[in-house]
């Protein structure tokens, strides 16, 4: 909350501002303090910024010095990946590298395999972790099998995906970024995935297969029921229809069939062209 | 208003034409008074609308235009015209004209960021405010500096890069000399709109030189660039994105260069300053004095910075052709070791083995008894690796005057190269290494044994994609090398054309071969000096228009004693010693030393001589006296007293002239100019400061070798970068720096 | 200068001849004798209010109506004999002086004094023992040592 003195001091003004007959007082001393002190209100107790750490912590499954490096059928499509780049430019695959190293290694990448990617393209291992750090979707700390990410921007935030978070995470009784005890799932968050008009959605993440059966599913059109219905579903191994969840809508489209466009679409007035 | 802004005006391009040092030392804002008010601009615009009279470049500096005239270029900058070359960038233009940008990111000597957003200027025709550093000037571009457009985009920006930063300026060690608090004076608003938290970050550990209060960063990405680009240790990235973005090396890791007290410097703010200074002083109750460093041979421009008798710390000075603008972290940390383990008082060492103070009366009538006791030729004098060329002229010519020839330096081995000056000085300068393209490392290390010019070669190789091949043991090399051999042998391959690296020599158009000051020791040194210009003949590395043979030598002394001609061979000397004269040597071997001789130890450190020495004679060091030294291109250059001298100590060369008269055989000088005098008698280039004296003699003229050549591998010879002389021996914090940096 | 007999003698009269002398010699009024400064103050206390006692046993009175303004607050030192202006503690200052019309109990009440240091009266002239001298001074005894090297120890090495 604010400190005493900053309250006493709004509190004060307000009673001053209230007894004073005089309008122009009011209007010269209320805008600054009061609006601060409204403005300000509770400070939230969750930092606004991304939630992973932006430095490593040795843990028993993530160390510098653990041995790591791509399987042997990895291996061919890292060749593959190289081959896109001129040879001295090698450093630029560290995205797909590490991409491939993710899905390798049950979705996330540990600080071991960043520097065996900075041994392939011959770079400073810090290059590798400069990209890795960047980029939200490399996971650097352990994932579930399943990594559910949630969209937290406006279009999905309106319709409701705190709701969706909030069911989730008490479903899987775990914390953001936690993995539950079977190691299957994970919750996360993540920015806009373009999906708005079927907000609020999910996009799962399915590391179980390896990097062979990957996917990266989207489920749309969400309600609190239906995704734990998902989340069951995928903890028996089935595989949820993918995309909008709504029975009555197909891909994005409204809700009982179109509403428009029932008939061919008038031709935009454009010139002959063959005419020409 | 107006007035002032003229008066300001003017008082800055005098002072600055006048002696351009002191102003770039003082960075000049552009005032931003005049940017508002019409009567103000008025004022700055000259009377004759049509061609307003040219301005100085900021800090005096001289701009050089291509011999072309295509390649240069006209911009206008607030209505004044400059010519600048072609490809300088829109904040160079402005600096040429006189307009000093504000910046953070932005840095002459490191590659361009454009990611801080200060330096915003506003060019006619272009919509945005445009970033002056990373903008290539074009012929024609009108940039303006101070229209209101300009004013409120760095305003804007300021704005946004105060939001985070920490109001912590009191307790911050940068406090007063921080490019954030000097340009938020200029362009920060005097209260914040920023209601939210402030961010804060983990603080990192980079060792024990520099402290990190990451909190404070405001991502310029100086230090990262830096450390990629200067010292060539890849360890600093910029971690994470938007405002979670934290400089780091993201798995705990010390920042292992020999260069990282540089950071220091080049941090704007407060988030990397140096940890032994911490809290000890502020930067304005510093006097500070322009002087040189005698760590290593390359005599690095310092300042030092003190407080009352004290040295508080070390910061490099400008000097383009030695160390631009960096020193190594010996020469930064060294300090706090001229506050330890002093000689303070003229100590005898009575017949219980103790010593004991003593006047220094008494001292010198003990030492001139007994000088009189031993026979002339038994008298051998030492001068230390820190000696300044005055002490060493008046040590040669005292036991000269005693009658013996029994004078040296240590580290020159014993049969010093004094003959010809090319054959022990780094003939292509410092400076000029920057144009080879292929180095030939025999038996150095340039990393430990010069760490500035080890930074120009890594410079160059980054540059240039220069080849670098080395002889000698397996060492650390921040660049690519190609490590040829370890000893005499790979020279003789080099020599007959059968190794490899031939080609790329023989490619070469400058080539380089820097010979190091260890194979000086070696008793076969003249057979392996002959081989090595062998080398230089075959791939044309001397030619009457480059000379790329160097020798690459160890100590401040060195070179200043090898002109002198102290050049006894110290074996034979040590051997049949009677009277040991030690002018502050310390690392010279006294195993073959009589067991009876008499032993003078003068210095400023008691260190390793000490516990062999008779008598005591404490005289003052570096910091504390005017000496001349030469460095390892020739350069001679003089040090400052920036501390008064501790205890009873003097300076050496007063010390031995009163010694001379105690003695009986008074040396006629009484000043220092007198002994200047008595030097240019020997050696006039020692005379000559701040200038390089090139060789006049071409190594053509010297006998051909008689020795043979051994097949010992080349040795180590700089085994702890951070304790090599006295001082640094008795400095905690280089200790500290070899205990946790050199841990391998 | 009846009313002052008067009390006198009910003085001896309670508390006895032997008791009422101590008192009167504790209290002051023998110095009066010699003091011209403390007998005023203390034919100035008839009929003031006593507004409080510090913790050195100063007493501070106040007498409003009859006096002149701005000679209405004073104090009484508790040290009859050697008394001066700093032996008022802060928080009375402000009272006696005008500055505010708290006592220094009510200032004592609302303030934590969690960091201040204990009043201490000015020795002055009362011998160099007494004064207080910064630690650089000549005379601190414990003076701070200056010496900004540390000399080479040759004992420490023989041993």
């Amino acid at each position: 909350m604010l400190p005493p003195a900053a309250r006493l001091a709004a509190r004060r003004l307000l009673g001053i501002c209230s007894s004073s007959a005089s309008e122009a007082a009011v209007s010269r001393l209320a805008p600054f303090p009061i609006a601060a002190a409204s403005a300000r209100g509770p400070v939230s107790s969750a930092r606004p910024f991304s939630t992973a750490l932006n430095y490593h912590i040795d843990s028993p499954e993530n160390k510098p010095d653990m041995k790591w490096e791509f399987s042997e059928a990895n291996m061919k499509k890292v060749k593959d990946i190289l081959s896109h780049y001129p040879s001295n430019y090698k450093q630029s695959g560290i995205i797909p590298l590490l991409d491939l190293a993710q899905q390798q290694h049950g979705g996330w990448v540990p600080v071991a395999a960043m520097d065996a990617i900075a041994k392939i393209v011959e770079v400073a291992p810090i290059r590798v972790y400069e990209v890795a750090t960047f980029y939200t979707m490399f996971n650097r700390t352990k994932v579930g099998k399943y990594h559910l990410l949630v969209c937290g921007t406006t279009p999905c935030m309106i319709r409701g995906s705190r709701e969706i978070e909030d069911t989730l995470l008490e479903h899987l009784g775990v914390k953001r970024n936690e993995v539950t005890s079977d190691g299957l799932f994970s919750v996360g968050e993540m920015e806009c995935m373009g999906c708005c008009v079927n907000a609020p959605m999910i996009a799962v993440a399915d590391y179980s297969k390896g990097s062979e059966g990957y996917t990266y599913n989207y489920y749309e059109d969400l309600t609190p029921k239906r995704v734990i219905e998902i989340v069951e579903m995928l903890r028996r191994g089935e595989t949820p229809p993918r995309g909008t969840q709504h029975p009555e809508r197909k891909n994005s489209g409204p809700a009982g069939g179109n509403t428009t466009l029932h008939g061919e679409p008038k031709p935009p007035p454009c010139r002959d062209l063959d005419a020409c | 208003m107006a007035f002032l802004a003229r008066a300001l005006r003017q008082s800055n391009s005098r002072l600055s034409s006048r002696c351009p040092a002191v102003a770039a030392s003082c960075r000049w804002i552009s005032p931003t008074a005049a940017a508002g008010s019409p009567e103000a601009g008025a004022a700055v615009a000259p009377a004759d609308p049509e061609m307003p009279p040219p301005r100085e470049p900021v800090g005096g500096a001289r701009v050089e235009l291509p011999p072309n005239p295509e390649d240069a270029l006209e911009v206008f900058v607030d209505g004044h015209t400059v010519r600048i070359p072609k490809g300088f960038t829109v904040l160079q233009a402005c600096e040429v004209a006189g307009v000093d940008i504000p910046r953070f990111c932005y840095h002459s000597r490191l590659s361009i960021a454009g990611n801080c957003r200060m330096c915003l200027v506003e060019v006619e025709k272009s919509p945005k405010p445009v970033a002056s550093c990373a903008m290539p000037a074009l012929p024609g571009m009108k940039i303006k500096t101070n229209t209101p457009v300009a004013k409120k985009a760095r305003e804007g920006v300021m704005e946004f890069l105060l939001m985070n930063h920490p109001l912590d300026c009191p307790i911050c060690d940068q406090g007063g000399e921080c490019d954030l608090q000097d340009q938020s004076m200029a362009f920060g608003a005097d209260r914040g709109r920023f209601t939210e938290m402030k961010r804060s970050v983990v603080d990192k550990n980079l060792g024990p030189l520099v402290k990190t209060v990451m909190t404070r960063c405001i991502q310029c990405t100086r230090c990262v660039r830096f450390a990629t680009e200067v010292a060539g240790v890849q360890d600093l990235g910029m971690l994470g994105r938007g405002s979670g973005e934290e400089i780091g090396t993201y798995v705990e890791k010390l920042m292992t260069s020999e260069l990282s007290g540089n950071v220091i410097d080049i941090c704007p703010v407060g988030a990397l300053t140096s940890k032994p200074f911490a809290f000890k002083a502020r930067n304005w109750e510093l006097k500070g004095t322009e002087t040189i460093d005698v760590t290593d041979a390359v005599g690095s421009n310092i300042r030092v910075d003190s407080r009352g008798p004290e040295v508080m710390r070390i910061v490099p000075r400008i000097n383009e052709d030695i160390n631009e603008e960096w020193i190594s972290d010996k020469t930064r940390f060294c300090y706090d070791g001229l506050k330890r383990q002093r000689l303070n008082d003229p100590m005898i060492r009575g017949p219980d083995g103790r010593f004991k103070a003593v006047t220094w009366r008494d001292a010198l009538t003990v030492v001139a008894e007994v000088l009189h006791q031993v026979k002339p030729e038994e008298i051998t004098g030492v001068a230390g690796k820190l000696s300044d060329a005055e002490s060493m002229m008046a040590l040669k010519d005292f036991v000269n005057r005693m009658g013996s020839d029994k004078v040296l330096c240590e580290g020159n081995g014993p049969n010093p190269p004094a003959d010809l000056r090319s054959n022990y000085l780094m003939n292509t300068g410092i400076a000029g290494l920057e144009k080879a393209d292929v180095f030939l490392l025999v038996g150095t290390q340039p990393r430990v044994e010069a760490a500035m010019v080890n930074a120009r070669i890594q410079k160059t190789v980054r540059a240039t994609q220069a080849k670098v091949g080395y002889i000698g043991p397996p060492a650390d090399f921040n660049y690519d090398h190609e490590h040829l051999g370890t000893g005499p042998q790979t020279l003789v391959e080099i020599a007959e054309g059968q190794h490899p690296f031939c080609s790329a020599l023989q490619s070469a158009k400058n080539p380089v071969i820097i010979a190091g000051a260890g194979l000086f020791e070696r008793e076969d040194q003249d057979a392996l000096f002959s081989r090595i210009e062998t080398i230089a003949k075959k791939f044309n590395v001397t030619r009457p228009d480059w000379n790329g043979l160097n020798v690459l030598l160890l100590h401040a002394a060195q070179a200043a004693a090898l002109d002198l001609g102290l050049v006894a061979n110290p074996a034979e000397s040590i051997k049949s010693a009677k009277f040991l004269y030690l002018m502050g040597a310390d690392d010279i071997s006294l195993d073959k030393l009589p067991e009876d001789a008499f032993v003078v130890y003068q210095g400023h450190h008691g260190d390793k001589a000490v516990y062999r020495a008779n008598v005591i004679l404490p005289s003052s060091a570096f910091s504390e006296k005017e000496g001349t030294y030469e460095n390892t291109e020739g350069c001679t250059q003089w040090t400052i007293p920036a501390v008064p001298t501790v205890g009873d100590a003097r300076d050496d060369w007063k010390i031995i002239r009163a010694l001379s008269e105690v003695a009986g055989a008074q040396l006629p000088y009484n000043s220092l100019s007198a002994v200047r005098d008595r030097i240019s008698t020997v050696a006039p280039n020692l005379l000559h400061v701040d200038e390089r004296e090139l060789p006049t003699i071409s190594s053509e003229v010297k006998p051909p070798a008689k020795q043979q050549m051994s097949s010992a591998p080349f040795k180590t010879v700089v085994e702890n970068f951070y304790m090599t002389d006295a001082i640094t021996r008795a400095s905690k914090i280089m200790a500290q720096c070899s205990a946790t940096l050199l841990k391998k | 200068m009846a009313a002052v007999v008067r009390g006198v003698l009910r003085g001896i009269k309670e508390k006895g001849l032997a008791n009422f002398l101590r008192e009167a010699r504790d209290e002051g009024y023998l110095n009066c004798l010699l003091d011209g400064n403390l007998l005023q103050t203390k034919i100035h206390n008839i009929g003031a209010t006593l507004v409080g006692v510090d913790k050195f046993g100063n007493k501070y009175y106040e007498k409003l109506h009859d006096t002149q303004y701005g000679r209405h607050r004073w104090v009484e030192y508790a040290e009859k004999g050697r008394y001066n202006a700093s032996q008022v503690p802060p928080e009375w200052h402000g009272w006696l002086h005008h500055i505010t019309d708290n006592t220094g109990d009510q200032l004592l009440a609302q303030k934590t004094a969690r960091y201040l240091v204990e009043h201490k009266q000015n020795y002055s002239g009362e011998g160099e023992e007494l004064i207080y001298h910064s630690k650089g001074h000549a005379l601190n005894p414990g003076q701070r040592d200056w010496t900004r090297y540390q000399p080479w120890e040759p004992k420490k090495e023989q041993a």
